[in-house]
């Protein structure tokens, strides 16, 4: 294997800063942004939380007035959620947990705290763009509240803000127009963020850190980065069409009954999902990327076919391209399309199933064991698994005929986003907790979270494909008003039970977080045993994270290896010097 | 702060490397805004749409000049007249606008002028983030404007002859 | 409790229940496989005493990789080739074979609006805009055992028409002409529902679909074209919904 000599560049380390704004406001340190994005990306999940608890209220018991703060936030309709309130739920609820939850903690936060460490360099390569990017965020959730305040309300057009509803036709106030441009500036912060973390991983990793001893959080938020950067832009295109139609009096979107009305609201739908599509790819390779190496360092064996996970992982991104005609399937799109499209999607089954094997294939005959963020991990398996197959009921066009826009459709992507994106949120977070801010979280209520996070979850997720499978559409406001689904009250009341056991169930992860962070044990530096680069340093990380650029020798999951074992432990970090040369026993699973 | 000068060279090359993953980026705006330039163009019963006054082709690159020259002064060295240029394209482009909202092919007059306005438009807004970048760091980044400008024009290019030409 | 899909009262409906039946049963044995693999590793490879290290391989042994595309390409060929050829057979062979050239089709136009339905069939004369046009409010009525033959748009935002007991979903979008078609097999009363968020009422937007008999379709006809008769206006024969479905004006 040859290696590429990255440039050893060992500058002088600069000072850390001093006063309170430049070392936690205004700063350039990616430790610090990574922290403020995680703490407005936890801000804003609780709140879109608390949506979601609202939009299963209403569906649990239509009509009745909401216990508590019913008065307080729908004083007007007497405590209960009205019809035009529901649908800004539902809208803001998607907005908020895509672009204001997920995005800021998983690439924002995690992101930006891990990258320079797991690569060896001191910060990103552009630190005052990265301290831009996180105020571009900042100002956009601005918009966004601003939008709840404006009038005629919020916007109630869902997240994907179809045409003509998203126009003036169906969205007169001056709410959708801040939704827009509230998306777009969190698109300019996602940009700014691609473009930095891109050169990053080209030019800063430390000398012998190839491409193929970077642990796979790092090709996650690379080919994350990817993604975001060639395709937030064609969001942006899209926003800036439907912004000069509500604003400038163009007709790109608008047709009907309007006169002279040219436009086309497909065109829309066309430019929408594609970008949309790779956003959820956008969303998971994070976690792809964090599960792959956790799974390693808590089975205590090497990531199974790690060059086969960093192929498929660059096979989804590059047919997550193609793929995005599945969310327009019943739109009426010529035969040759749709079934293209649907081909397509079914051939991306093929690299996610890859990657889901060597999964497997690292948790098989390993050391396993279940600290926190191993069993978040696990959960991970499960609930990407389950919603992984059931895409494929929504890639095949005669299903989708009927499962279209049901919840399905909503069990399906909640699995994925929900369920699967929460688990590696919880997952990097307890495992990054101690590196983050040198304390250690408390084990028994981590566990105590996780269990009553998984099972509910499941229950509410898995319940959401029965109803869908039993036809109920999605965004209704009251599903009684059909006979077919009145016999589903039950099982919507059900969820909606189990979902409030998930909402309140975070309540013991806010107390484990906050509570440790102000009296958790102290955090030694490497308290998982692991290889990787950031565990080399204290917790939490000096400003300059490396005294001295560490030369890297081998890969990041040099777990189980024989050499350690004179050195009383089971793993090799990625930069000590160690005689390698194998016994001449074959390694097989023993005693230390 | 004193950085080694290997370390200063480094810095160079990732702004390089940054700007060609945000020029990426912006390609890909303009490239979905083309895409939607097609899609409305395909769709169309014809084109140009009937009933739209010819356009203006001769006033539109007229307007070219002026960023070619930007590009030129740029290379040269005069970071000053490079900025000047291009606020005179942006003046030009201006009136441009102006002219085509009275002869009719304005952004409410028809697909014509709505593709138009919205490609021009993006592209002035970039032209006049080129300029801020100008005023901050004319003499220093010279290299990295220069393919920024050089980007500017080519998108103007693509788009005068996407547009008005074809 | 027992998951049912809504009642099937189409001719291709089946066909439908089909690809979802195969998926479930595909995917389903593919989870449990996938389970059982996996709770076997954490049962039986969980560090204990006498099972303390890892095996170190990098898994990126041929063998290993054999296996990996192995069971991916499995998957692949068992589940998405075959639905992927049997969805092709039954979208060109069915669902997308429309039936322009079928005399006894029923062309009904459908025009959805924030937030109802108006249909619009040609009445017993065949032919669109003349004074026996039956137009209807919310109900759809078509005779059993004949192809009914839909073309919808919209007046205003994207909807789109649910017949869930005919496993039918099509767009109404603004400013084009979408279209699908069924066949009732059973006479009886079906609903109708939006499946596309069109604001605030999206969720009213229920209708009524009323399949009949052969003599019960024929003296509902009468007694709808009498009634339309009366509001037939011949200055806007458009006016109260549909187009002329030959010109598409």
């Amino acid at each position: 294997m040859s290696e590429r000599q990255v440039a050893s560049i060992d500058e002088e380390i600069e000072p850390a800063p001093t006063g309170f704004l430049r070392r936690y406001v205004f700063s350039h340190d990616h430790k610090v942004i990574g922290r403020q994005f995680l703490f407005l990306g936890l801000g804003f999940l609780a709140v879109g939380g608390l949506m979601a608890m609202l939009i299963r209220w209403q569906l649990a018991r239509p009509g009745a007035p909401v216990p508590v703060v019913g008065k307080l936030l729908f004083g007007p309709s007497g405590g209960v959620i009205s019809p035009v309130a529901y649908t800004a739920l539902f809208t803001m609820h998607g907005t908020i947990m895509i672009f204001f939850a997920v995005t800021p903690i998983l690439i924002g936060g995690f992101g930006n705290f891990c990258l320079p460490l797991l690569i060896g360099a001191r910060d990103m390569a552009f630190p005052r763009l990265n301290m831009a990017s996180f105020w571009t965020m900042f100002a956009a959730t601005a918009v966004l509240t601003a939008s709840f305040f404006v009038p005629l309300g919020p916007p109630e057009a869902g997240w994907t803000a179809y045409a003509t509803l998203s126009t003036a036709i169906g969205a007169p106030g001056p709410g959708q127009t801040l939704w827009v441009v509230a998306i777009y500036l969190n698109g300019a912060s996602s940009v700014m963020g691609a473009v930095n973390y891109i050169t990053t991983v080209l030019r800063l990793r430390a000398p012998g850190m190839t491409y193929t001893r970077m642990p796979l959080t790092v090709w996650g938020f690379f080919l994350t980065s990817i993604l975001n950067a060639l395709f937030v832009p064609v969001l942006a295109a899209a926003m800036v069409l439907l912004l000069f139609d509500r604003l400038l009096g163009t007709q790109f979107f608008i047709a009907g009954s309007t006169p002279g009305a040219g436009g086309d609201p497909i065109l829309y739908q066309h430019l929408f999902w594609l970008f949309g599509h790779p956003e959820v790819y956008i969303l998971i390779l994070p976690a792809w990327g964090i599960v792959g190496d956790l799974l390693s360092f808590f089975a205590r064996k090497p990531a199974f076919g790690y060059r086969v996970t960093v192929g498929a992982l660059c096979g989804v991104v590059l047919l997550s391209t193609v793929v995005y005609g599945h969310h327009m399937f019943t739109t009426g799109m010529s035969p040759l399309l749709g079934e293209s499209f649907m081909l397509l999607t079914m051939i991306i089954s093929v690299p996610t199933a890859l990657i889901v094997l060597s999964w497997l294939g690292t948790l098989w005959r390993g050391a396993i064991r279940f600290p926190t963020p191993m069993l978040f991990c696990l959960g991970l398996v499960f609930t990407f698994g389950v919603g992984g197959l059931t895409g494929l009921y929504l890639a095949d066009i005669t299903a989708d005929l009927y499962l279209h826009d049901t919840y399905f459709v909503v069990g399906h992507f909640h699995l994925i986003m929900a369920a699967a994106l929460l688990m590696s949120l919880f997952a990097a977070t307890y495992f990054w907790f101690p590196k983050m801010f040198g304390r250690m979280m408390s084990e028994g209520l981590g566990k105590l979270h996780f269990w009553l996070t998984f099972v509910p979850l499941n229950l509410v997720f898995f319940g959401m494909l029965a109803i869908g499978y039993e036809g109920m559409e999605r965004r209704l406001y009251d599903p009684s008003v059909f006979d077919f689904l009145k016999p589903l009250l039950p099982l919507n009341r059900a969820i909606s039970h189990a979902a409030y056991l998930l909402g309140a169930a975070q309540l013991v992860f806010v107390l484990n977080f906050f509570w440790s962070l102000a009296r958790g044990p102290r955090a030694a530096a490497n308290p998982w045993q692991v290889g990787t680069l950031e565990w080399s340093v204290a917790s939490p990380p000096p400003h300059h994270n490396f005294d001295r650029i560490p030369i890297v020798v081998r890969g990041p999951h040099e777990l189980g290896h024989p050499a350690a074992r004179p050195l009383g432990r089971d793993w090799l970090s990625q930069t000590e010097l160690v005689d390698e040369t194998p016994p001449a026993a074959a390694p097989s699973p023993e005693t230390a | 702060m004193t950085a080694v000068p290997a370390a200063a060279r480094r810095r160079e090359v990732d702004a390089q490397v940054g700007l060609v993953i945000f020029l990426g980026a912006t390609a890909m705006l303009f490239a979905a805004l083309l895409l939607a330039y097609a899609i409305v163009r395909a769709q169309a019963p014809a084109w140009p749409p009937a009933g739209a006054p010819p356009f203006p082709r001769g006033a539109a690159a007229v307007n070219t000049f002026a960023l070619v020259a930007a590009s030129i002064a740029l290379r040269r060295g005069r970071p000053g007249l490079a900025l000047g240029l291009g606020a005179a394209f942006l003046a030009a482009q201006g009136l441009l606008w102006q002219h085509l909202v009275a002869i009719h092919l304005g952004p409410t007059a028809g697909a014509l002028g709505e593709v138009f306005f919205a490609l021009s438009v993006l592209h002035a807004a970039h032209v006049l983030g080129g300029l801020v970048a100008l005023a901050w760091a004319g003499a220093r980044r010279r290299r990295l404007l220069t393919l920024y400008w050089d980007f500017v024009l080519a998108i103007w290019i693509v788009v005068y002859l996407a547009v008005c030409v074809l | 409790m027992h998951l049912v899909l809504p009642r099937d009262a189409s001719l291709d409906g089946h066909l439908v229940d089909g690809a979802i039946g195969y998926l479930t049963l595909t995917t389903g044995v593919v989870f449990a496989l996938a389970l059982a693999f996996l709770l076997a590793a954490l049962l039986f490879h969980r560090a204990r005493a006498g099972r303390t290290w890892g095996q170190h391989t990098h898994g990126n042994r041929t063998r290993d990789r054999v296996l990996m595309f192995t069971v991916a390409l499995v998957m692949f060929v068992a589940i998405d080739v075959t639905l992927a050829l049997r969805a092709t057979r039954d979208l060109e062979g069915r669902f997308w074979r429309y039936p322009d050239a079928d005399p006894a089709a029923l062309r009904v136009e459908v025009t959805a609006r924030q937030w109802a339905w108006t249909f619009r069939t040609a009445g017993p004369d065949g032919r669109f805009g003349t004074p026996d046009d039956v137009v209807t409010l919310n109900e759809l009525d078509v005779p059993v055992g004949r192809p009914v033959y839909l073309k919808l748009r919209s007046r205003d935002v994207v909807h789109s028409l649910y017949l869930p007991s005919f496993r039918i979903k099509i767009d109404a979008i603004p400013g084009m002409t979408t279209r699908a078609w069924f066949q009732a097999t059973e006479k009886g009363r079906s609903e109708i529902g939006c499946a596309q968020h069109c604001g605030v009422n999206h969720y009213k937007m229920r209708g009524l679909l009323v399949a009949r008999d052969g003599a019960d379709y024929r003296d509902w006809l009468a007694r709808a074209e009498t009634d339309s008769r009366l509001r037939y206006d011949p200055a806007g024969p458009t006016a109260i919904g549909g187009w002329d479905w030959e010109t598409g004006q």
